[in-house]
């Protein structure tokens, strides 16, 4: 099924192609050589228990984007919640201002062409969360958190988050898009305090979809199995500082992809774009094909269709029309592939986008990953355990930082344990493990297979000025990676 | 930038009497938000990415049979804000009872901030686009890249209630940030200004500083991780000094406020009148700091008032509300979140100082015998709540410095510090910035600090 904007009184689709003509119309008096518009109408609700304590939030938002390019020099983008046709009008004009502007210290800009797609696309959802009442959220949430009061936990927080969003693009090559998009996030965290310290765990997942996730995620059962955790973390040992074998868990594999692969692999970080804040890139245009990134069993794809998995990477078409693609980034070890644009593409030889430009309405697009995944390898997780003699398995994400180039990098994890003899043995507090990147991933010597992958999701992915924040997918599984630096958090 | 849609009072009143209609014998509150923000953003000496954004915002708390809902929308037209108070009486009638929930609070008397600018409201982008322009000629003359933002933002804010609230405010700010580079990436320079009224910028000294420190930061020196003496530029931690506020342990909420304290989820829990930091160093909450920014009201619509958190290093006071005035009976200081609110408090406008009189930047580097100046932090994340540990990067500019003068710019390094270690061993600091940074929106004011024994504790390959 999909779901249906219910709570909207307007045709998103039908206001859009209107608001378009407008649009484009005025663009083009004005010389504008290429004009494209988002209409977008999105409804998100969030409830959270804290300790007792509830706290729900629906919200609804609808605007237009406009972005123009003038005379293939500079670019402009406006945006406005006001909805009538004099204000479209006042936007597309503003946006014109500022791409004639930009004219004047821009170079030539040439893009990647893309046909013209009239189409749709939905996100499969099996349970709408809108029809689900507010009370029955709060019940599995209350039970979640009932589930984590003991002695010694401090603080225990169940929620889950749901958005709909309809999107209707044109652009004035003839390309008309609707799609709705429908994504689901639940989390669950208690921390407790004891003789180690405070100690956190926590399950958190996010993808595309509706409240089957919630059914999925089965939060009251894991509470149980977190609190565990976290009381036996507050009387674990720490780990000492050294070279080891690591086994890291599927959810810590998908955020080492996203930082230290996805990220270097956007286009904009390698020409500069991205320079004042997010940071540059470590991976140059002349290394494509050249440079060995990791080991021959890294395969690593960006995968942006539904083929792929039901993602928070995944659509029909990107915010700039290019319809949905699967590429690799990594090949066997080998770097091959960008994240792209349609003005960014040609400058490293390529002649259609990848399509990974993404905003909310109100921002201008930029590249964003899609799903940016570990293909799955061929070791049976237990099998992987069982050929490691000495070692630890380092499970879910507590922190985690890296270079602006994406080099030098360090993640320490919420629990880990001993591996002795192809055995799990004792629990650790907070193990840490630190590289630097081609290193590291040259160092990946097991990957498991299909029955222990995942496609992760990512919600809060931080880049451009000002601050954009955009959902990410990363499909993974946990994997082995030989002789790395670990040590303890503190 | 054209004149902001001025909140008028009428409006805001217009809408809430839709909302207390609808609303009937339940409470209600509204929340109106307007925006206006413009942004240049340029990146490979190209104006690239140029922006306009106008928003208007309301939020509606409904408050019935001590149950809460909020609802949130952008569409402003009679039959939206209906349809949005009834989608909150819903949401309040399928809520739990709040614990917490208390009456509405009514009428509150403020103390007036003055943190608009008309200068600002009005820059037109052209002054703006100039000023980029200067900062791209002098890049290109260097050789070097210049990219990074100029923007300026101007906001509106009224707030009503059914117990006979009202509450506005308006402000504007900005922002220069600006990077020079060569090389990839390798050699690179790193400046920012942030200002209230767009006069006070002054384009050119972010410019020479950005530029001077890419031309120093020139084939880094290796060097090995270790505990150096440290000068760190008051930009350059803007991403590092929340984590004295919000901790990773518990998902990343608040810590300074009563209800996280009492309850046991503060790292600062029990602490009160310990000392934590050193005797030269005190932090404020003070919304009223001429520096500052933001409403001098909370979530709620109380009046928020100045506190001192640490004074002289003696961890004095936490931020509290009517909410913990109700449960433990304390005086509330106005830093109470939207509500429901179920984090707990939340100061939001830090100011850090020294003891005595400050001392300039080049005056911190020349007391510095040996070690490094570290010009901006980066990527900065908890790695150990108890002693607030965290992680990251130095970039744009790591210098090692002898018998108070720069030597040689030296590779990248990763610390791993605790930041109550670093508070008791600062000797000297200058005087306070506004803090600025796209990864937080926490208002800071940080001074630049002379301190002993900053732990790095690896090098990146550039």
């Amino acid at each position: 099924m999909t779901v249906s904007n219910h709570d909207s009184v307007i045709s998103t689709k039908d206001l859009g192609e209107e608001l378009a003509k407008i649009s484009f119309d005025l663009a083009k008096r004005d010389n504008a050589s290429y004009a494209e518009l988002r209409l977008v109408n999105t409804r998100s609700e969030a409830v959270t228990v804290v300790n007792e304590n509830p706290a729900s939030e629906e919200a609804s938002t609808i605007g237009v984007g406009i972005r123009v390019l003038y005379k293939d020099l500079g670019w402009g983008f406006a945006d406005t919640d006001e909805l009538e046709h004099d204000s479209i009008r006042e936007t597309t004009k503003k946006a014109l201002a500022l791409a004639r502007g930009a004219s004047k210290l821009g170079i030539k800009v040439t893009r990647a062409s893309e046909p013209a797609h009239v189409d749709k696309w939905a996100t499969p959802v099996k349970k709408d969360p809108f029809r689900v009442p507010t009370e029955t959220k709060y019940e599995v949430l209350q039970e979640t958190t009932k589930r984590m009061k003991e002695n010694d936990v401090v603080a225990r927080r169940g929620q889950m988050t749901f958005d709909f969003i309809e999107k209707y693009f044109a652009n004035s090559e003839g390309s008309k898009i609707f799609q709705t998009h429908s994504y689901a996030g639940v989390s669950a965290i208690v921390a407790a305090k004891g003789p180690t310290g405070v100690q956190r765990r926590s399950v958190q997942q996010n993808s595309g979809g509706g409240y089957e996730l919630v059914d999925e995620m089965d939060l009251p059962a894991q509470a149980l199995e977190i609190t565990k955790d976290v009381l036996a973390l507050t009387h674990a040992p720490t780990i000492g500082e050294g070279k080891s074998d690591i086994i890291l868990s599927g959810d810590q594999v998908a955020l080492q992809v996203h930082e230290s692969c996805g990220h270097p692999i956007e286009l904009d970080r390698v020409l500069g774009y991205e320079a004042n804040f997010a940071g540059r890139s470590f991976l140059q245009p002349d290394q494509l094909g050249k440079l060995q990134y990791g080991s021959e069993h890294v395969n690593i794809v960006m995968d942006a269709t539904l083929d792929h998995g039901n993602g928070l990477g995944t659509f029909g078409y990107d915010d700039e029309g290019v319809k949905a693609q699967r590429k690799y980034a990594v090949k066997n070890g080998k770097f091959v592939g960008y994240l792209m644009s349609r003005e960014t593409a040609p400058r490293v030889g390529e002649s259609r986008s990848n399509g990974c430009m993404r905003a909310e309405y109100y921002k201008l697009p930029i590249i964003r990953m899609t799903n940016v995944s570990l293909e799955p390898g061929d070791w049976d997780y237990d099998e992987m355990i069982e050929d490691t003699r000495d070692g630890y398995l380092m499970v879910t994400n507590y922190g985690w930082s890296i270079d602006q180039k994406r080099y030098n990098f360090q993640f320490n994890t919420e629990k880990g344990y001993r591996i002795k003899n192809g055995s799990i043995g004792e629990m650790v507090r907070g193990p840490t493990y630190a590289g630097i990147t081609p290193e590291f991933w040259n160092s990946c010597d097991a990957i498991a297979n299909k029955k222990s992958w995942v496609l992760w999701g990512t919600p809060n992915c931080g880049k451009g000025q000002p601050g954009q924040t955009m959902i990410t997918g990363h499909g993974a599984s946990p994997s082995r990676f030989r002789n790395i630096r670990v040590f303890g958090a503190s | 930038m054209e004149h902001p849609r001025v909140l008028l009072r009428e409006r805001a009143h217009q809408i809430f009497t839709t909302a207390k209609t609808v609303a009937g014998k339940a409470e209600a509150e509204i929340m109106l938000v307007s925006r206006v923000d413009e942004y240049l953003r340029f990146g490979n000496n190209e104006l690239a990415q140029s922006q306009y954004s106008t928003s208007r915002n309301l939020s509606v708390r409904i408050a019935s049979e001590k149950k809460q809902g909020r609802v949130t929308t952008g569409t402003l037209d009679k039959a939206s804000i209906e349809r949005t108070v009834e989608k909150a009486l819903r949401q309040a009638r399928e809520s739990p009872e709040d614990p917490d929930y208390l009456p509405m609070p009514g009428s509150q008397k403020y103390r007036s901030v003055d943190r608009y600018s008309e200068k600002t409201v009005e820059a037109p982008a052209e002054l703006k686009a100039g000023h980029i322009g200067s900062a791209i000629d002098l890049a290109k003359k260097n050789h070097l890249l210049a990219s990074g933002v100029l923007g300026t933002s101007v906001e509106h804010v009224m707030m009503l209630n059914t117990s006979g609230l009202e509450a506005s405010y308006r402000g504007s700010g900005g922002y220069f940030s600006l990077t020079m580079d060569a090389d990839n990436g390798n050699q690179t320079g790193y400046a920012l200004s942030t200002f209230s009224d767009i006069g006070e910028l002054d384009p050119n000294s972010v410019s020479q500083t950005a530029l001077e420190r890419a031309k120093l930061n020139k084939n880094q020196a290796d060097i090995a991780p270790g505990k150096f003496d440290v000068v760190v530029d008051p930009y350059a931690w803007s991403e590092m000094l929340i984590f004295f506020a919000v901790s990773a342990s518990t998902g990343y909420s608040p810590d300074l406020g009563m209800r996280q304290y009492k309850e046991g989820r503060s790292y600062l829990s029990g602490r009160l009148g310990e000392k934590i930091l050193g005797d030269n160093i005190s932090i404020d909450d003070d919304v009223y700091h001429p520096n500052q920014a933001g409403p001098p009201f909370d979530g709620e619509g109380c009046q928020k008032s100045k506190v001192s958190l640490v004074e002289n290093g003696v961890f004095r006071n936490v931020v509290s509300s009517r909410i913990s005035q109700h449960r433990y009976g304390v005086a509330p200081t106005g830093h109470e979140l939207p509500l429901p609110n179920p984090l707990g408090e939340l100061p939001t406008n830090l100011v850090i100082r020294g003891k005595g009189a400050t001392k300039t930047s080049e005056e911190l580097i020349g007391e510095l015998d040996k070690g490094l100046l570290i010009t901006r932090f980066w990527y900065v994340r908890e790695t150990e709540p108890q002693t607030k540990t965290v992680t990251g990067m130095t970039r744009d500019g790591t210098f090692l410095v002898e018998n108070g003068e720069i030597k040689r710019p030296v590779k990248n390094l990763r610390f791993n510090q605790s930041l109550l270690e670093l508070f008791n061993k600062i000797d000297a600091v200058s005087e306070p910035v506004r803090n600025f940074s796209e990864a937080q929106q926490f208002r800071i004011l940080q001074p630049g600090i002379l301190a002993r024994d900053f732990n790095f504790t690896s090098v990146s390959p550039f």
